[in-house]
């Protein structure tokens, strides 16, 4: 029979480019007995002898934590390898000692295959392997398996090993002295039982709490044997809630004695470009505004390109479809109220909202950009100290960024909050973020009133949201939701360059949802919209006397404190609870049923000042969420009181932003 | 050194593998090693991904965003803790 080599290593040691080196053609795969983990077996002569080689899961560890562990354990300990070869990737040969010592633990002759020792070389690392395999108790045979180099030696020095006595370090691995105490005390209670693993290292993993072993011991002992385990076993683990820290800590400890002075590595460059733009990016006192800044040159640029160079183009085109559409519908002899709905309702009202795309794919291309390049990550970094001072975690701010891009998702992203306090106050500020379907609002107004400041007014319109959203948080963690701020720490993953495909997917995934908005959501919006503002008939279309107007006329009160107390913008935000784009759409359509040719723009321009045009821009950016993410909220919190609580204390404070503003302005005599 | 990582970890702001590396002197492949086992013995626990967040908003047609903004969190456990107030 021939004799059998296990092969162990860690994920991409060049474990199987070695086995494929060894056995060539010659192997076959299968599954360990009762798991779904694959075994591979090969064999290769040498000498005139056949070996059978066994390539074992890929492991960092032989604990009992995965199938592959277990399974590499079990077949170890089963005595069936006649010998051992770990192989090490001589790159990382701190991290895959690891492995190796717990090799060393269980008594198994162990060959180290140090492979890859080419790629260590080109990164001017340097190996004194006689020194490693002194300390180890283990042969120590460079290799690169890719190119067959080493494998002879190696091959040689286990055939050796596999005819040598057992293997063994002369001194056991010392955990330190205050675990090596109750490793020897389990020892005591274990020898002579009928273990079918070596006493010490089922001592040492008994004291690391792995319950697989644990049960095997206790199904070995006899009942008296038992009880007296089980005494000194509960005293032991009375004794020491950390031991399994220590026995991992004394293995790591044990490595860097063994590679302390026979690994040479040049003086690394261990801070990255990543630390040292972190540095300046996540600086505690310019962080915040170096943030702002890139937040403002992002706006800045969105209208510089979106606006000025791009905009006309879909508005002229909106305006060729419904003009070819009308055109069309003439020659059909289509009626008249169809004509009328196209026109106004479909064109005035969904084109409308469409006419704000290139806006908004230029500003979800630089936010792709952002986030590709590992800064959004930053960002919720560089808030984490705002939102600790007001009683939030920082990790608060990932939903709140996702909600930048729609709040159902945000709100969903709240899950991520092991804490309920934290979790409520987040679903319940998420709504005051400002979400894509927000933005074709602003740029309305931005673009009737503010058309050379407008990444001014967007930008102070995400401030506001965000600095809302910290008051209400601040304010709810001290009333509704009381309770110890939760602690993360947030890795920040390295910059990269960001990938073209990565970043048109991004911003192709927010424009593609805008659109299906416009072509669900906002169409039956609008269609319903329009037949209430044509109905009931022989009065004026589009009239206050209209189904439509007088619900508008109705709460059209509310609002004029706020300045804007006519029957269409009440109507607009009335439809804005649907869904947000709506309320664009709504006063496209209002507005432009009542002239024939009119547009969007100059209709605002009639009905708004430059004040009530902000304070109704701030009412839309804080007032009640829409149905979807109120539903949301409700499925969230499981209760549709904080959905109720949601809709009516946003709409409060929406109203109440925006009477300040315009109460105020009008105080100081502006607009 | 895994201990000297948890208190590391405990003073830090926020978790930089190449940053911990050069103040414990030790590879970054360790380092990285090291929170694995930190999270295996329980005084760590990593934060929950965004990852699943879509799986009840498939229809919405924002539910890619779901996944855009995944951000790796690590906490410290009350065992990590109480171990390091021992410390």
């Amino acid at each position: 029979m021939s004799k059998i080599i296990a092969l162990v290593g860690n994920p991409n040691s060049g474990k199987t480019t070695l086995f494929n080196a060894l056995t060539g053609a010659n192997h076959h795969v299968g599954n360990w007995p009762g798991v779904t983990v694959e075994r591979k077996e090969g064999q290769f002569r040498f000498g005139g002898d056949v070996y059978t080689v066994v390539d074992l899961p890929g492991i960092y560890s032989l604990g009992a934590f995965s199938e592959d562990e277990m399974v590499a354990r079990d077949f170890i300990l089963s005595g069936e390898p006649d010998v051992v070869i770990n192989v090490v990737d001589a790159t990382n040969i701190e991290r895959n000692l690891y492995l190796t010592t717990q090799l060393l633990e269980m008594g198994a002759k162990v060959v180290v295959a140090l492979n890859m020792v080419d790629e260590a070389s080109s990164l001017s690392m340097s190996f004194d392997t006689e020194t490693l395999a002194k300390r180890l108790g283990a042969p120590v045979v460079p290799t690169v398996a890719s190119k067959r180099k080493g494998l002879d030696d190696l091959v040689a020095k286990a055939v050796e090993l596999m005819q040598a006595s057992p293997q063994g370090r002369k001194q056991p691995l010392s955990y330190g002295e205050s675990v090596d105490v109750q490793v020897t005390r389990l020892q005591e209670v274990l020898a002579g039982k009928k273990l079918a693993y070596p006493e010490r290292w089922v001592a040492v993993k008994l004291l690391e709490g792995d319950a697989h072993v644990r049960s095997m011991v206790q199904a070995s002992l006899t009942s008296h044997e038992l009880q007296e385990f089980e005494r000194v076993y509960s005293e032991l683990a009375a004794h020491g809630s950390d031991l399994a820290l220590e026995i991992v800590d004394g293995r790591y400890r044990f490595v860097h004695s063994v590679t302390n002075g026979a690994v040479n590595r040049p003086k690394e460059q261990v801070l990255t470009l990543t630390d040292h733009l972190d540095r300046v990016l996540t600086h505690k006192y310019w962080g915040l505004p170096l943030f702002a800044l890139i937040m403002f040159t992002v706006f800045q640029l969105t209208f510089a390109l979106g606006q000025d160079v791009f905009g006309e183009w879909v508005a002229e085109g909106v305006g060729l479809v419904g003009g070819a559409l009308d055109g069309l519908l003439l020659r059909m002899n289509a009626p008249e109220w169809l004509r009328a709905y196209t026109a106004e309702g479909l064109v005035g009202g969904v084109g409308a909202v469409l006419e704000f795309i290139p806006l908004i794919v230029i500003l979800y291309t630089l936010m792709g950009l952002l986030e590709d390049s590992g800064y959004m990550a930053r960002a919720a970094y560089v808030m984490d100290n705002t939102m600790r001072s007001v009683g939030l975690q920082g990790k608060t701010f990932v939903p709140l960024i996702v909600g930048f891009g729609c709040n159902v998702p945000g709100v969903m992203a709240t899950r991520t909050l092991e804490n309920r306090r934290d979790r409520m106050i987040a679903i319940l500020i998420n709504p005051f973020m400002s979400c894509g379907a927000k933005i074709p609002i602003y740029l309305a107004f931005i673009a009737a009133f503010f058309p050379a400041h407008g990444a001014v007014v967007m930008f102070s319109l995400y401030v506001l949201g965000i600095l809302v959203a910290l008051l209400m948080g601040k304010i709810l963690g001290n009333t509704l939701f009381k309770g110890e701020v939760s602690h993360f720490l947030m890795e920040l993953p390295p910059y990269r360059i960001p990938t073209i495909r990565n970043v048109v997917r991004n911003m192709w995934d927010n424009v593609a949802g805008f659109l299906v908005r416009a072509g669900t959501v906002i169409f039956l919006v609008i269609s319903l919209l329009w037949v209430l503002a044509v109905l009931p008939g022989g009065v004026e279309p589009y009239g206050s006397e209209s189904v439509l107007g007088r619900i508008g006329t109705l709460i059209a009160p509310i609002f004029a404190p706020a300045g804007f107390g006519n029957w269409q913008a009440s109507v607009g935000l009335f439809s804005g609870i649907a869904a947000k784009e709506a309320v664009v759409a709504t006063l496209g359509m209002v507005y432009a049923g009542v002239e024939e040719g009119v547009e969007l723009i100059s209709a605002l321009q009639g009905a708004f000042t430059p004040l009530t045009a902000l304070s109704f821009m701030i009412m839309t950016l804080l007032y009640t969420p829409c149905v979807a993410t109120l539903a949301t909220i409700r499925k969230e919190t499981g209760s549709a009181k904080w959905a109720l609580f949601s809709a009516i204390y946003s709409f409060g404070i929406g109203w109440l932003g925006a009477v300040l503003v315009f109460q105020v302005g009008r105080l100081l005599g502006v607009g | 050194m895994l201990k000297e990582l948890l208190v590391e970890i405990s003073a830090s702001n926020y978790i930089s593998k190449t940053q911990l590396a050069a103040k414990l002197q030790r590879p970054v492949g360790l380092i990285a090693d090291g929170i694995v086992q930190l999270v295996r013995l329980g005084y760590l626990a990593e934060g929950q991904g965004l990852e699943d967040c879509d799986a009840h908003c498939a229809k919405c047609p924002y539910a890619s965003l779901c996944i855009g903004n995944a951000i790796h969190t690590l906490s410290i456990t009350a065992a990590g803790e109480r171990f390091l107030q021992g410390q």
